[in-house]
């Protein structure tokens, strides 16, 4: 079970930079989750209140940074981007991600 | 219920800095308040569009994952902003009495550059590592107020 905490833990951060990597715009929480959510197509279900403890770590960690938007007295959202060392992150995390899977296909005789 | 009361529920879980809190509540609330309109443009009414967001933001594993991921952090922090105007004022201190204990030094401090350097490392550090500026600026604060004191009673023993 622990496994499976680890592995969705570390691919939700993989998820989260890929997706802002490619927006290449800030985006908050929800737009996240949903944009997340359109992208697996239904396959991968993210936890939506576990997001932003998510997103909070990987601000923490200076893999992303944020800001509030909105004036006082309107609705107020903060939203995040992803920073230089978060783009080198993403960089390193899907390059394991590729030997891994590449590894896995030839281990269950699933390479062409 | 309301976006209040789901609010709160987050909270009753929460044990954290009252800024830190509120600045999560607040992002949380703005999640509902989309999750709510997306629900409600789905054809639910307002009341199953929040029990909806509600359940699917999962309060109790979130307020329990948000205390973890903010809970730790805080401590360190205040350790680090209690700590570092101390170890300046002695670095800063260092300077002046070094090495033959007197404080004649002080009248040419200004024109060191140690003072300046010292300055702006103990301003830059704090703004660099803490999320808010104002705990820099207390700490800067603090760190003056330490080394007045070693000026106007420079034989105090530290």
């Amino acid at each position: 079970m622990q496994q499976v905490d680890q592995m969705r833990k570390g691919t939700t951060t993989l998820a989260i930079l890929k997706l802002l990597a490619d927006a290449d715009q800030a985006m908050h929480g929800y737009q996240i989750i949903q944009a997340l959510e359109q992208r697996s197509r239904g396959e991968f279900l993210f936890k939506e209140g576990l997001i932003y403890p998510r997103l909070h770590q990987m601000e923490q960690a200076g893999l992303l940074s944020s800001h509030w938007e909105g004036t006082p007295g309107t609705r107020q959202r903060k939203i995040y981007a992803i920073t230089e060392a978060g783009r080198q992150a993403l960089a390193a995390e899907l390059a394991q991600w590729r030997t891994f899977s590449q590894g896995m296909d030839r281990l269950l005789g699933l390479a062409g | 219920m309301t976006v209040d009361d789901v609010l709160q529920q987050v909270q009753a879980g929460l044990h954290l800095e009252a800024e830190t809190e509120h600045e999560v509540l607040e992002e949380l609330r703005g999640h509902l308040e989309e999750a709510v309109a997306a629900g409600m443009a789905r054809g639910l009414t307002s009341e199953a569009a929040l029990s909806q967001a509600a359940a699917a933001l999962g309060i109790e594993q979130t307020a329990i994952e948000l205390q973890a991921t903010h809970a730790g952090w805080g401590a360190l922090e205040g350790i680090a902003a209690a700590a570092l105007p101390v170890i300046f004022a002695l670095v800063l201190r260092w300077f002046i009495f070094a090495p033959d204990g007197t404080a004649a030094a002080w009248r040419e401090l200004p024109v060191r550059p140690a003072l300046a350097v010292i300055a702006a490392v103990v301003l830059l550090v704090p703004l660099i590592r803490f999320p808010r500026r104002r705990y820099a600026l207390g700490l800067w604060l603090i760190f003056w107020a330490l080394s007045l004191l070693t000026a106007i009673w420079p034989t105090t023993r530290w």
